[in-house]
């Protein structure tokens, strides 16, 4: 009970000196402590006295520490009720007191924060990328973007010798873009440098149209908008008369006066296909950098009569899908030898550019790649073949129907050989007919004689073709030739040919013969082919063979098609024939195979493994 | 006369390695038919009713999802190659004619030509399938 007293006398200097004044309510912050613990206010004394501002602050918190100690009191349980409520009424006017203290001081932070943080959203900050000219615009952007916390605009981006900047406003977005600094690889895994700095407000931004202004720009930009062929002619847009009229200076080699422009063109008309900015003295292409994303479909662009220095001004619009453009009347235009190499520096940038400063350009050769030269060979290759075979079969038969066959003997090797076989058919009910033939026949399954198997063999040019002028007069139906290209190397071409002729005199006269025959040539002179062997297979036609003989017209429009037409039937039924689907669906699968064979066997047999094939596809 | 002799004896080692050859290859289609690709040159070329199949692999694929066969060959002629066609690797030009009938499909009368290389062994001459072009006769019939 002594100790209570003591605390009384102690607690009531102190309220006495609260209300006195605010310089005693300072002082006896430093006093307080000093009493409590002689060794800890004694340094915060010295803190004070070293930094004012930082100790008045300290000084606050001491002091809402302080209640806090103060609350820990009140709720000794030891307490007798009596003195409790003495001691209450006596804290509740020192809390009071401390706390509307301790409330401004807050409110002051706080309204300092606020003052703080709108200052910052309006900051403007400029973002350097030191190797960014390397490196397309788009792609760069993106990337930044993907590993920046925060979503950001750029504003003005451009590039300055090999650097690559642009401006973007709050502090936040500056604080995040900053973490991006060395985070980005480039496709040779180079980190990517990113500097972020305090900026004045950017040129675009500083110079920026009222919406009235905007408004008198889009109608100016509208008149000269033909929307039948989706052109924008601003030739001379400096000089535009309703704009003059308005005081309205639209000088597009200015960054603000292009950024209003393209911004009215990605609202109004973002299908835009051609652009004339003729004759505005544009000495450089940042702001027109902005038309990939504002008006990308833009594919020819007239840029002729301005100041552009240097082609590399180009590559700021090279994301541009271009076919047409116009280059003429800059000053770069005259670094050039000639013409050729003019356009080639042009093309390096625009690959697939059509025409230049109005002229048609010629595909140079050299920009096939390698891939595509191999097939292309390829198929020069097998067409070159199909040609000379083609070219000799259409000549062989010419002197073989219509001439005198002894005229065939240049088409024949020295040392060539020839034989003729008539295959037995019992079905075949005209089979006497074939005596002609029958008589040179050469099927070694009937002629086991080994001096007749020689002599039926024709040796040498001169007997072949004195023993193919022996045979029956005809005429081949070239239309019914089936041509297969059996076997090539360098030294052979094996091919042979499915067809039908008819008789042309002699007893069977008219009748229809179907045949067969393999050829093997070598090359001779002057890209001919030279025969070397030479077998004959010979049988009468079937009837139904003989109801399309002769009937295809020789015209070469009218005959490509059905023979294309009759080739993929063959395919279809071999194709039904080997996988023993029905005929509609072994078309559908080669259809669906692009007309390959080997694929459509492929992918019908992995479909069969499967079990994927249906039952009622088959016969 | 020297030559004659020398053209004889080609077309007899010609006639010789076509009747074997027949005998073999059409035995193989039709009863050993995982056998047949064996035959074949690694590089060879068939030509199916127009429809080109080149290397073992293929040839294995197609031959493995080709029915079941009945073949019967009506006509065999063979002609022994000029060396000058065939960079002096001996081969020779075989021609079949006949009747196959496929599992679930109607009888076809059918041509076929092979382009056959002599492969020495220490044993003896293989003659293997440099190319192979088959046809259907009678087509239209189907």
């Amino acid at each position: 009970m002594w100790s209570s007293p003591d605390k009384d006398p102690e607690d009531r200097p102190s309220m006495i000196v609260l209300k006195n004044t605010n310089s005693e309510t300072q002082k006896h912050r430093y006093d307080l402590p000093y009493k409590r613990s002689e060794t800890h206010c004694h340094s915060e004394y010295k803190m004070s006295h070293r930094r004012g501002f930082q100790g008045r602050k300290r000084g606050a918190n001491y002091i809402w520490h302080k209640f806090d100690r103060r609350n820990n009191h009140f709720n000794y349980p030891g307490t007798p009720y009596a003195v409790g409520l003495k001691r209450r009424k006596e804290r509740y006017s020192y809390e009071d007191r401390y706390f509307l203290t301790v409330w401004n001081d807050r409110k002051t932070e706080e309204c300092e924060d606020l003052y703080a943080e709108r200052r910052a959203t309006e900051r403007w900050y400029k973002v350097t990328i030191p190797s960014g000219r390397k490196y397309e615009k788009t792609w760069l952007i993106n990337s930044i973007q993907k590993l920046c916390t925060v979503p950001f605009v750029p504003v003005d981006f451009h590039y300055d010798k090999n650097r690559a900047r642009f401006f973007v406003q709050d502090a936040k977005i500056a604080s995040a873009l900053k973490d991006v600094n060395l985070k980005i690889c480039d496709e040779t895994s180079r980190k990517i440098s990113l500097f972020v700095s305090p900026s004045v407000v950017p040129y675009s931004v500083q110079n920026k149209f009222s919406s009235e202004q905007m408004e008198h720009l889009k109608i100016s930009i509208m008149k000269r908008y033909d929307a039948s062929q989706k052109a924008l002619d601003l030739e001379k847009f400096r000089f535009d008369q309703d704009l003059m009229d308005k005081d309205i200076d639209m000088m597009l080699n200015r960054r603000s006066c292009m950024v209003a422009t393209l911004q009215i063109i990605e609202s109004n008309i973002p299908e835009l296909l051609s652009l004339n900015l003729k004759n505005n003295k544009l000495y450089q292409l940042d702001g027109l950098s902005d038309m990939t994303e504002k008006a990308p479909q833009v594919k020819i662009l007239n840029l002729s009569r301005n100041k552009l220095k240097s082609i590399f001004e180009l590559e700021k619009v090279k994301e541009l899908k271009l076919e047409e453009l116009w280059l003429e009347g800059n000053p770069f235009c005259n670094c050039y030898l000639d013409d050729s190499e003019y356009i080639s520096a042009v093309r390096d940038l625009f690959p697939k550019l059509l025409r230049l400063d109005g002229r048609e350009l010629i595909v140079p050769t050299g920009m096939d790649i390698e891939a595509p030269q191999l097939c292309k060979k390829t198929h020069n290759e097998t067409e070159l073949i199909k040609n000379l075979v083609l070219r000799f079969l259409k000549e062989y038969y010419l002197f073989y129907d219509n001439g005198d066959r002894l005229r065939l003997l240049d088409a024949y090797h020295d040392q060539a050989c020839f034989s003729l076989s008539v295959p037995f058919n019992v079905s075949d009910p005209d089979l006497d007919n074939l005596e002609e033939y029958l008589k040179y026949n050469r099927d070694i399954k009937k002629q086991q004689d080994s001096n007749m198997r020689v002599q039926l063999l024709k040796h040498t040019k001169h007997d072949i073709v004195t023993s193919l002028s022996l045979l029956p007069k005809t005429q081949h139906d070239l239309c019914s030739f089936w041509v297969d290209l059996c076997f090539h190397s360098e030294m052979m071409l094996c091919f042979s040919v499915n067809g039908l002729f008819k008789e042309v005199e002699g007893k069977c006269q008219g009748c229809i013969r179907a045949f067969t025959r393999i050829f093997i040539a070598i090359p001779c002179s002057d890209s001919r082919i030279c025969i070397m062997n030479d077998e004959l297979i010979v049988r009468n036609a079937s009837p139904k063979e003989i109801q399309k003989a002769f009937t295809s017209s020789p015209a070469p429009d009218t005959s490509l098609k059905p023979l294309l037409s009759a080739e993929q039937q063959e395919m279809v039924k071999s194709f039904s024939v080997q996988s023993g689907m029905k005929l509609d669906w072994s078309q559908k699968c080669l259809e669906d195979n692009e007309w390959d064979y080997t694929k459509a066997g492929e992918a019908f047999t992995a479909l069969q493994n499967e079990g994927k094939i249906p039952k009622e596809f088959f016969k | 006369m020297a030559m004659a002799v020398d053209f004889k004896m080609y077309v007899d080692q010609a006639c010789r390695a076509a009747e074997e050859f027949v005998n073999i290859y059409y035995e193989t289609m039709d009863k050993r038919r995982h056998a047949l690709v064996r035959l074949y040159l690694d590089k060879a070329t068939l030509i199916w009713n127009g429809n080109v199949v080149t290397g073992l692999e293929a040839l294995a694929n197609f031959f493995e999802m080709l029915p079941s066969s009945e073949f019967q060959i009506n006509m065999l002629d063979c002609q022994p190659v000029h060396e000058q066609a065939t960079q002096y690797q001996t081969t020779v030009l075989v021609v079949t004619s006949g009747v196959v009938k496929f599992d679930g499909n109607k009888q076809h009368f059918f041509n076929q030509n092979f382009l056959l290389t002599a492969q020495s062994t220490p044993n003896s001459t293989v003659w293997k399938i440099a190319s192979d072009c088959f046809r259907f006769q009678d087509w239209a019939s189907i």
